[in-house]
């Protein structure tokens, strides 16, 4: 059968990194294909060069065939290739019938002729969503629903390929459900897909054959049926998933940093309690919506209606202010790197000594070559190197820029209390390790690590204290040995018992 | 050690490779930028009568009073808060306030006294933004409004004269054959990027400007550095107001007009990042330099006041246009 979709030996390089090399790819009508790797193994660049967003730099891609040169969007649009991209790309004050038709090459200037109701009628009952009312307003769906508009999009404007970037990455179980059997009845009509995932299961459960990218290389492609689980966590991060993470805990107990009572949160969170030991990491896991990123904004004064008593080393703290807590050495590592972490038109230095300006200043002026010392002490610690001090952080890798945020965290002299969301998101597999091994010298120096994780392997793997929550109230809390991955993932999507 | 490139031979021909490539774009437009400001220059002092020594001092004072604006508008971009409309009227508004409270109780009551008026005024503005968190735009809209309405209503005679003889000697001459006006200026450049470079508040300013939420996160009091930014911005923009009212021995409204925009025209022309972070008072120094030869070299070439605001307006637009291609979009 000849392949619909053919990608042979694609390249890509930026500044600084090889994206992909010699990537070749094909895919047979109503194929579903996981694609499957670790942050910045290329998945997205791979994505991207199909849609006509980049340009590789060699390499060819052929639809049905024929040799194209995919230089914009619009043209991979009429080749018959559609995008679901991570996040949702919906107008939310305009009907169902205008989200559909957006950006479609096809509309011209007025668009509400009769032709386009009947297809987008059409893409919806394709999806079993035929009694949607075509002018409902895209904001009173749901999430999931509003995932499910993105696809009836691809298929209104006739994609054959349609690739899907993490789709049920921020959906509810029942949406997912929802999403997989729509996917495999557009299997069942000829129609061939990308799924982009993180979730293993889903490969599994979806897909007919996976290709691994690592590192911007092909490593493998193969049917479902032949590998498993382990074997394809091993590709995708290229050793066994046990070197990964460091040595628990093994320094004796030394008693409490923070103790947390009563937090509340209206509407997210509600009597969360936590106690922190020193030189340990407590994870608290949950799903989107489940307040897990919540508890951790709060502590960290980011959170202005959050209540609850909080104490450190016996001594009360009060919420809401963010110098506060930092007075405290209570310090924060965002997951949202970008918007709430870096300081993107600053050096490399100063992004590093952001919170620590009061130990190398007097009266309020500053002592640069204290600063310099300060930086470079911090650079080597991190693992960052020290000549790209000067450079503009943002000309870092991600797994760089999250070390930066992570070298603040160590310029205090005592240890204090770390929080942090998702701490390796979008971080490549050598930057991961390496993060691990800086919270782990950080909980040898005594500090307490209070960390989320929406990946259920780095939390079996590094934490010493897990506490599951669901919909904003705790369901379990496991330790050291009781710390399994089937239970927590029980937990934080069906809880059979809540304690309060 | 930050990229990992796939081996030894392949990764220094890779990197000398992008090497070339990043510096590419860059390179062209800062040589396009050093051009452009070579001819300029050029340009200015082969204008007839611009090297003359009248036509100079008369330079070094003009410039002075739009500078010290600048200066001042150099912070509240850095603060991320774009730019004020509301200094150009405090500069009116200061000169008069000075001239009633040295008439009142001479020369060294009104300086402190205006200073701190404008200082206040525009500080107030930095309240509202850094703590009400009220859009920056509007505040400094609003304010102009209000100061141009209340000074309507209190000073009905339009212009206020000075005392005769109220003002020392010392403050109206000259240093060394160069104008007062313009010593203060280089000492306010000086003053503000002590402050950008060496303090706390100063190194909090570019974290705020640089990203607001992430300033917050590590702990930075967003709210007020906002407003010692926007204080600071009056300091300066005040000392502009007095020096105008002791040069003129009078004052009016009619005083800072259009100087919030040949204030922003320098900023941006000296390389201070419109969305904040990033910046520099000594180069702020030297766009108004650049933006007044400009002006004045317009002038000696005979042509109307309409053609200047022409020519600031398209030196800022290129000057926004190679920045944005030179970053890289």
């Amino acid at each position: 059968m000849q392949s619909v979709l053919s990608v042979h030996g694609v390249s890509k390089t930026y500044p600084g990194v090889i994206a992909l090399r010699d990537v070749s790819f094909s895919l047979a009508p109503g194929e579903i294909r996981a694609l499957c790797g670790e942050n910045g193994a290329g998945k997205s660049t791979f994505v991207k060069i199909l849609m006509g967003i980049i340009q590789p730099d060699s390499g060819s891609i052929a639809i049905n065939g024929q040799i194209q040169f995919v230089r914009e969007p619009q043209q991979a649009q009429a080749l018959g290739l559609g995008l679901v991209a991570q996040e949702l790309s919906l107008a939310p004050h305009l009907s169902i019938l205008d989200n559909i038709w957006l950006g479609s090459t096809e509309v011209p200037f007025l668009h509400r002729r009769a032709s386009f109701r009947m297809r987008a009628q059409q893409a919806l009952a394709t999806l079993g969503l035929a009694d949607w009312h075509l002018d409902r307003p895209v904001n009173s769906l749901s999430i999931g629903q509003r995932q499910l508009i993105e696809i009836a999009r691809l298929l209104a404007r006739e994609a054959r390929v349609l690739i899907l970037d993490e789709p049920t990455a921020t959906l509810s179980d029942a949406d997912i459900e929802r999403i997989l059997g729509i996917l495999k009845g557009l299997r069942a009509q000829g129609r061939s897909i990308i799924y982009i995932t993180h979730r293993l299961g889903e490969v599994f459960e979806l897909c007919d054959s996976v290709t691994v990218l690592r590192n911007g290389q092909h490593v493998a492609t193969q049917p479902v049926s032949e590998v498993t689980r382990e074997h394809l966590v091993e590709q995708m991060l290229g050793r066994s998933f046990k070197d990964m993470y460091p040595q628990a805990a093994t320094r004796a107990d030394q008693g409490i940093r923070m103790a947390v009572d009563g937090l509340h949160v209206p509407g997210v969170l509600q009597d969360f309690s936590l106690i922190a030991p020193r030189g340990r990491i407590v994870c608290i896991a949950g799903q989107i919506g489940s307040g897990a990123n919540m508890v951790t904004r709060a502590l960290a004064g980011l959170v202005p209606s959050a209540t609850g008593s909080v104490t450190i080393d016996g001594r009360p703290m009060r919420l809401g202010s963010v110098p506060r807590c930092v007075a405290r050495n209570v310090l924060f590592v965002s997951d949202d790197r970008a918007a709430e972490g870096l300081f993107p038109q600053m050096t490399v230095l100063d992004n590093l000594v952001a919170t620590r300006l009061d130990a190398s200043s007097q009266m309020g002026v500053l002592s640069w070559p204290a600063l310099r010392r300060l930086g470079v002490s911090l650079a080597e610690r991190v693992g960052v190197d020290r000549h790209r001090l000067q450079s503009q952080s943002t000309t870092l890798s991600g797994g760089n820029q999250q070390k930066l945020l992570f070298g603040r965290a160590l310029a205090s002299k005592e240890a204090g209390v770390l929080l942090m969301n998702e701490p390796t998101r979008g971080i490549d597999v050598g930057a991961r390790a390496e993060i691990y091994r800086i919270m782990r010298e950080l909980c040898d120096r005594g500090a307490a690590l209070i960390m989320t994780s929406s990946d259920l392997e780095e939390v079996v793997g590094i934490a010493d204290i897990v506490i599951t929550l669901y919909r904003g109230r705790v369901v379990a809390r496991y330790e050291g040995d009781g710390i399994a991955m089937s239970s927590i993932l029980a937990d934080i999507t069906h809880p059979t018992q809540a304690i309060a | 050690m930050t990229e990992r490139l796939p081996n030894g031979a392949d990764s220094a021909v890779a990197a000398a490779d992008l090497r070339w490539m990043r510096f590419d774009r860059a390179r062209v437009f800062s040589w396009a930028q050093t051009i452009g400001i070579i001819v300029l220059l050029a340009v200015i002092f082969a204008t007839p009568g611009f090297l003359a020594k009248p036509s100079i001092l008369s330079f070094l004072t003009t410039v002075s009073f739009i500078g010290c604006v600048a200066i001042g508008m150099t912070l509240i971009t850095i603060s991320g808060n774009i730019m004020s409309f509301a200094l150009g009227a405090t500069v009116g508004v200061t000169a008069m306030v000075f001239i009633l409270a040295s008439n009142w109780l001479g020369f060294d009551f009104g300086l402190v006294f205006g200073l701190l008026f404008g200082s206040l005024l525009t500080g107030l503005q930095g309240l509202m933004i850094g703590w009400v968190r009220a859009n920056p735009i509007i505040v400094s809209i609003a304010a102009l409004a209000l100061i141009y309405g209340l000074t309507q209503a209190f000073a009905e005679k339009g212009t206020i004269y000075a005392d005769p003889g109220i003002f020392p000697a010392s403050v109206k001459g000259k240093v060394g054959g160069v104008p007062i006006e313009f010593i203060m200026f280089v000492l306010s450049a000086l003053i503000a990027q002590f402050i950008l470079s060496f303090t706390r508040f100063g190194r909090n300013l570019f974290m705020v400007g640089s990203s607001f939420r992430a300033a917050e996160a590590v702990g930075v009091n967003t709210w007020r550095t906002i407003t010692g930014a926007y204080l600071w911005a009056g300091f300066f923009t005040s000392l502009a107001g007095i020096m105008l009212a002791v040069r003129y021995d009078a004052a009016n409204m009619d005083y800072g007009v259009a100087y919030d925009y040949d204030a922003i025209a320098a900023v941006l022309v000296g390389g201070t990042a419109i969305g904040g972070g990033h910046g520099s008072a000594v180069r702020t120094f030297a766009g108004a330099m650049v933006i007044a030869a400009v002006q004045v070299m317009l002038l000696l070439r005979g042509l109307r006041q309409e053609w200047q605001y022409l020519a600031a307006g398209l030196i800022v637009l290129a000057v926004i246009i190679l920045q944005a291609r030179g970053n890289g979009r």
